[in-house]
């Protein structure tokens, strides 16, 4: 009995900090599997593709692209085609996402006040935000259609029918226009509910506060409400920026890029580059570009707009 | 135990993610030629086997009848042989059967337009038809319908039935104008004098009256309409080697037209073919081009349209003779060994007959039969009028950014339209463009 006891052996025991870290590695490990899987590694490929020739050929065939002197570059920075998609998209980045930022807050404000029917109000609001996207498209090609559609109609009557022509998504100059205001009604929901659950974490006191010292309302919402709204508010802009950035089925359902490419963003290059010309390594070249520009714009932006800690 | 749980949770998901992997097995080409072994055709007729047929068209409303009537038909004909569809909507089909192909599951047979020809050739994917079909069998095709379908000198796809871009025109209308609805404008300088009048004309509710269309939005097929009205005016866009062959008059002509009809506000500007159909069937566009089954988005809006649709061949411009380029809807075929082929041959030949098409073809897709023994099948009465057509198609080069031209194409239609561009400017700078693309 007594030389049983004797030879057993102490049981190893980890540190509790060790235990610890193994265990938040084991959780997290699923979560690195999915980013290294499904992000960082066809990011890297896609890299990879960006300075070959790739053809659809080569996926039939398995056969790696081959190197080709960063023709697919050259190609795009002499085509004459990179720099208006780069001016466009960032035109349509700005465009919508300060217009949105400006109508989801005006919503949000009025929304705080204690409206009757708010409830109702943002139940409804929401409906454009669960439509998928190519449906709004061709509501809005359909809204927008010169001979019959809405906004036609409506403009004759406003206009007493001095304007019977007006064709927003024919017109080089408004194509953008048109569907940036799609882009809008079916955005602005989301950044309205957003910004509404920001407003309604200012805490009461400090505006009672304010209100007592006789601040007035514009004084109280730009000195109090935005500075506690820093944190949602640069996540709800981050979120538009990287949205809109990527706003591929609205654009392309609607304009095709034209007219006259006037609607054509990098979104739209680079389908183009890779599924119909099917160049697969060239539409990586505008991916690659489409990447690093974006990545450059949140970097700004959130270097900008860094939230303070209220509290 | 909470840890455990947490542990084991991870465990699963991380397992579920491995097991998203896998793969396909990979047929094995034959790369024999028509008719096969003598023992793949015994072997068809007693072997258990199942086509993978990619068909866009199995998801559209009032095409889904006749393609099932077609695989029971063929099933009940071959009960060794099953038909397994491969669907996914028009837009992605293409994709669907390259990523298909890609993991190692290529289909056999493919429905498809005729500008996908390109693509697919390109990429590796189809064979060429005579691998797969007889020469005396091919034999009762259209020559000019087989050179339309030529890559390189060998024919990529079978087409099933065929039209070229025809001018539809509203009789209705025409009578209104004052015009005879039996004559209609066989040149463009007829239609432009008749335009005159059409333009005058308004529908019931006031709405103005468009007396042409020309599709030019950016979307393909506006890309091929385009290419057409440039061979109505004796032009082209590529030459035999698929290079840029636009220094002509005839092209010149034909976006100087584009540009005159819209200076006249005659043609809805930046317009789809879906657009011009709406307007058509509406009562708001005289006449238009499109393909022959353009017809059945027209009927689908207004069921009357048959009572003042009439259509005429192309419209003869400057020096040409009102050509025009073959449109198509074909079989493709990929190669996964001589039964399949076999089997592809056997389906292939029991669906190109009248007895399966007539139906089809008359009254569901109105088009022209792309097989001479067929040239006496009945037409849909609609089409009576552009009949003479087949005979005078151009064949036109195809080359594999064929897509990416046709919308090159597309804005330079838009530069001398809605941008205003003088034709020259626009033309100089779509060649510039172009040449790029086709390196």
């Amino acid at each position: 009995m007594s030389t049983s006891t004797a030879v057993r052996q102490p049981r190893m025991k980890l540190k509790k900090t060790t235990g610890d870290q193994l265990f938040s590695l084991a959780l997290i490990a699923p979560t690195l599997l999915v980013t290294i899987v499904f992000i960082i590694v066809p990011v890297i490929d896609s890299v990879i593709k960006s300075f070959t020739e790739y053809k659809i050929k080569n996926i039939i065939s398995g056969a790696p692209g081959v190197w080709n002197n960063f023709e697919n570059y050259i190609k795009l920075f002499q085509g004459g085609k990179l720099w208006p998609a780069v001016a466009h998209t960032l035109l349509f980045v700005v465009g919508v996402v300060v217009a949105q930022f400006v109508l989801g807050m005006a919503l949000a404000v009025i929304l705080n006040t204690g409206l009757k029917g708010a409830r109702f109000i943002r139940s409804v609001m929401m409906m454009p935000w669960v439509v998928p996207t190519i449906i709004s498209a061709l509501v809005w090609m359909w809204i927008f259609q010169p001979q019959y559609g809405l906004l036609k109609y409506a403009v004759g009557v406003f206009t007493g029918g001095a304007v019977s022509d007006f064709a927003i998504l024919n017109d080089p100059g408004t194509a953008l226009l048109g569907v940036a205001i799609a882009a809008l009604w079916k955005q602005v929901p989301l950044t309205t509910l957003l910004l509404l659950s920001g407003l309604q974490n200012v805490p009461d006191d400090m505006l009672e506060a304010a209100t007592i010292d006789g601040a007035s309302r514009s004084k109280k919402f730009f000195a109090i409400v935005i500075p506690y709204m820093k944190s949602v508010i640069s996540i709800v802009v981050s979120m538009a920026i990287i949205e809109n950035f990527k706003q591929f089925p609205l654009i392309w359902t609607m304009t095709g890029g034209g007219p006259s490419e006037s609607t054509t963003t990098l979104a739209i290059l680079s389908y183009r580059e890779a599924f119909v010309s099917n160049n697969l390594g060239s539409g990586a070249a505008v991916t690659t570009l489409w990447m690093l520009l974006m990545i450059l714009v949140v970097a700004l932006y959130r270097k900008l707009f860094q939230a303070e800690d209220m509290n | 135990m909470k840890r455990v749980l947490a542990l084991v949770l991870a465990l699963c998901l991380a397992l579920s993610l491995a097991a998203c992997g896998g793969g396909n097995s990979t047929s094995q080409p034959s790369g024999s030629t028509a008719g096969g072994s003598s023992s793949a055709a015994d072997a068809v007729l007693s072997e258990e086997i199942t086509i993978k047929f990619a068909n866009y068209a199995l998801l559209e409303d009032g095409y889904t009848e006749f393609w099932e009537g077609v695989k029971s038909g063929f099933e009940t004909q071959y009960p060794n042989i099953t038909i397994e569809w491969v669907t996914a909507p028009y837009g992605e089909i293409t994709n669907q059967v390259i990523n298909m192909a890609g993991g190692g599951d290529m289909v056999d047979i493919m429905f498809g337009e005729l500008d996908w020809i390109p693509t697919l050739e390109d990429a590796g994917l189809t064979v060429p038809v005579t691998s797969v079909l007889t020469e005396e069998y091919l034999a009762d095709f259209y020559p000019s319908v087989l050179d339309s379908c030529r890559v390189n000198g060998e024919i990529y796809g079978l087409p099933m039935y065929i039209s070229p871009f025809i001018l539809y025109y509203n009789k209705d209308l025409f009578e209104q104008a004052g015009l005879d609805p039996n004559t209609p404008p066989t040149t463009y300088d007829e239609m432009l004098t008749m335009a005159e009048s059409l333009s005058k004309l308004t529908t019931a509710d006031g709405n103005p009256v468009y007396p042409f269309g020309q599709t030019t939005a950016s979307v393909a097929v506006s890309g091929a309409a385009l290419t057409g009205m440039v061979y109505n005016f004796g032009g082209t866009v590529l030459d035999e080697n698929g290079q840029l062959a636009t220094g002509n008059q005839g092209f010149k002509d034909a976006f100087t037209m584009l540009h005159t009809l819209d200076q006249k506000g005659y043609n809805p500007q930046n317009s789809k073919l879906k657009d011009l159909r709406q307007l058509f069937a509406t009562g708001q566009l005289a006449m238009y081009y499109d393909q022959s089954w353009g017809f059945n988005g027209v009927s689908s809006i207004n069921p009357d349209a048959a009572s003042f649709t009439a259509s005429a061949p192309a419209l003869k411009g400057g020096s040409g003779n009102g050509a025009s380029i073959l449109q198509g809807q074909v079989l493709l075929y990929m190669d996964n060994g001589d039964l399949q082929r076999e089997a592809c041959r056997l389906l292939t030949e029991y669906m190109l007959t009248e007895d399966v098409l007539v139906d089809y073809i008359t009254n569901i897709t109105p088009a022209y039969p792309a097989k001479q023994s067929m040239a006496n099948m009945e037409l849909n009465p609609v089409l009576q009028g552009a009949a003479s057509s087949i005979d005078n198609l151009s064949s036109a080069p195809f080359v594999a950014a064929q897509a990416d031209l046709n919308l090159e194409l597309c804005t330079l239609a838009q530069a001398v339209t809605v941008s205003g561009t003088d034709v020259d400017t626009a033309i100089a700078s779509f060649e510039q463009t172009a040449s790029g693309m086709l390196g």
